[in-house]
């Protein structure tokens, strides 16, 4: 009871701490334009972190015109000083003739998927240790840490990776799938913590994750994958000139709906959030400050809802993203041992 | 005029989406009701293919999000 009230205490305090903060990186980024409130500057990535009253810059890191070696500067503000670089409406330009060819910067997305990425290393090294050692298969598993995350283990082996991929081949995939689900869930729960941002809330983190997925599947690509990729067993030859360029298409739409369906539903959510608080904002410049308490007295409890509704699409996205992958992946790597001719169903 | 066209677009996506979804839960409640015992199965089947669906009507979101922000003009 005691310990109850007490974590009610200090999850009040945390929030009571965390609010002004924010507060103020809103007035920050509204000064910039009129609008009441800055809809994609929350979304969007940036090249500091704001994290417990601190602005830290985040590196540059620039390849310009074609050359090998990149121009490394600690904060934007540098490389404006340095007198390469000119900004201009929030991007960096070169002061010179040159274009920037690439733009290696560490962002603000990079920095909570390189923590979500340790955490699973972190996660997956000790619960490796822990069953070296026998804990969880001489004995029983010991401690929340290890039941919490065996139930996931267990869960991806069994609902996600036995279901879908072949018998024989599914154990590969099983550190693949882990690492994706957990790294997933771990960049959209962040999203929901103060100062955090969800990393996957941007195409290119989804992509890259999309892309993995796409090479293991055609990596694993059985024979009869590519055979009915190219030629169609049963199917008259006239109509391969059709459906081959449509299955050499759907190779690339899978890991591209892959993407963007994380990348969209964790934006939406996050559009959500900002959209309905803000329209506390909206009202307050529209009819006066009472009307916007007014209203917070209907978004604020809406916001809430939206939060769990959020920390379930999180779990639930990352689930799916997982799942789809382990489909794709069973479909490439399944090999037909009968062939019935003319009624075989290809993916 | 382009917002006016994301609105629209953004908003039939949400009712062939809603319409799809709709008639996946729909299959999934009544075949729940009739086989209890299958539930896990029909339940992860369902989300698979309402996943699906979501993905093609997310895309058209996102089309909408990039005109409405007029990016890529």
């Amino acid at each position: 009871m005691i310990q109850a009230f007490r974590r009610i205490i200090i999850t009040v305090l945390f929030l009571f701490i965390c609010t002004p903060a924010s507060q103020a990186a809103q007035d920050q980024s509204t000064s910039s334009n009129d609008a009441p409130i800055d809809v994609v500057g929350k979304v969007a990535d940036h090249h500091s972190l704001d994290i417990a009253y601190m602005h830290i810059p985040l590196p540059r890191i620039l390849f310009v015109g074609g050359s090998a070696i990149p121009h490394w500067y600690w904060t934007t503000e540098a490389a404006v000083e340095s007198g390469n670089f000119a900004e201009e409406n929030g991007a960096l330009v070169t002061s010179g003739g040159s274009a920037i060819t690439l733009d290696m910067s560490i962002t603000s997305h990079l920095m909570f998927f390189w923590l979500a990425i340790i955490l699973t290393l972190w996660l997956t090294i000790s619960m490796a240790r822990r069953y070296r050692q026998g804990i969880g298969r001489n004995v029983e598993p010991q401690g929340w840490f290890q039941n919490l995350f065996e139930i996931t283990f267990v869960f991806v082996r069994d609902e996600i990776a036995r279901d879908n991929i072949p018998d024989d081949k599914y154990e590969k995939f099983i550190p693949y799938l882990f690492a994706v689900f957990v790294a997933i869930t771990f960049m959209n729960l962040f999203g929901l913590l103060p100062w955090g941002a969800t990393a996957t809330a941007d195409i290119t983190v989804t992509a890259i994750l999309a892309l993995f997925t796409f090479l293991i599947t055609q990596w694993n690509g059985s024979k009869d994958h590519w055979r009915h990729v190219f030629v169609f067993p049963g199917v008259p030859p006239i109509m391969r000139i059709i459906l081959t360029p449509i299955e050499i298409l759907g190779l690339f739409t899978k890991p591209l709906a892959l993407a963007v369906r994380l990348f969209a539903n964790m934006l939406s959510g996050k559009i959500m959030i900002i959209i309905i608080l803000g329209l506390i904002f909206i009202f307050a410049e529209g009819f006066g400050n009472f009307a916007g308490i007014g209203v917070s007295f209907l978004t604020v409890p809406l916001t809430v809802a939206l939060y769990v509704l959020k920390a379930f699409v999180g779990i639930l996205q990352a689930y799916i993203f997982t799942l789809l992958s382990a489909v794709f992946i069973g479909m490439a790597a399944e090999e037909h041992e009968h062939h019935e001719e003319g009624i075989e169903a290809h993916a | 005029m382009g917002l006016l066209g994301a609105g629209i677009g953004a908003g039939i996506a949400a009712i062939g989406a809603g319409i799809g979804i709709g008639l996946i839960g729909k299959g999934a409640v009544e075949s729940i009701a009739r086989q209890p015992e299958a539930s896990g199965d029909i339940r992860g089947a369902m989300i698979l293919t309402a996943a699906l669906i979501e993905g093609v009507a997310l895309i058209g979101a996102i089309v909408c999000i990039l005109i409405a922000l007029g990016i890529g003009q």
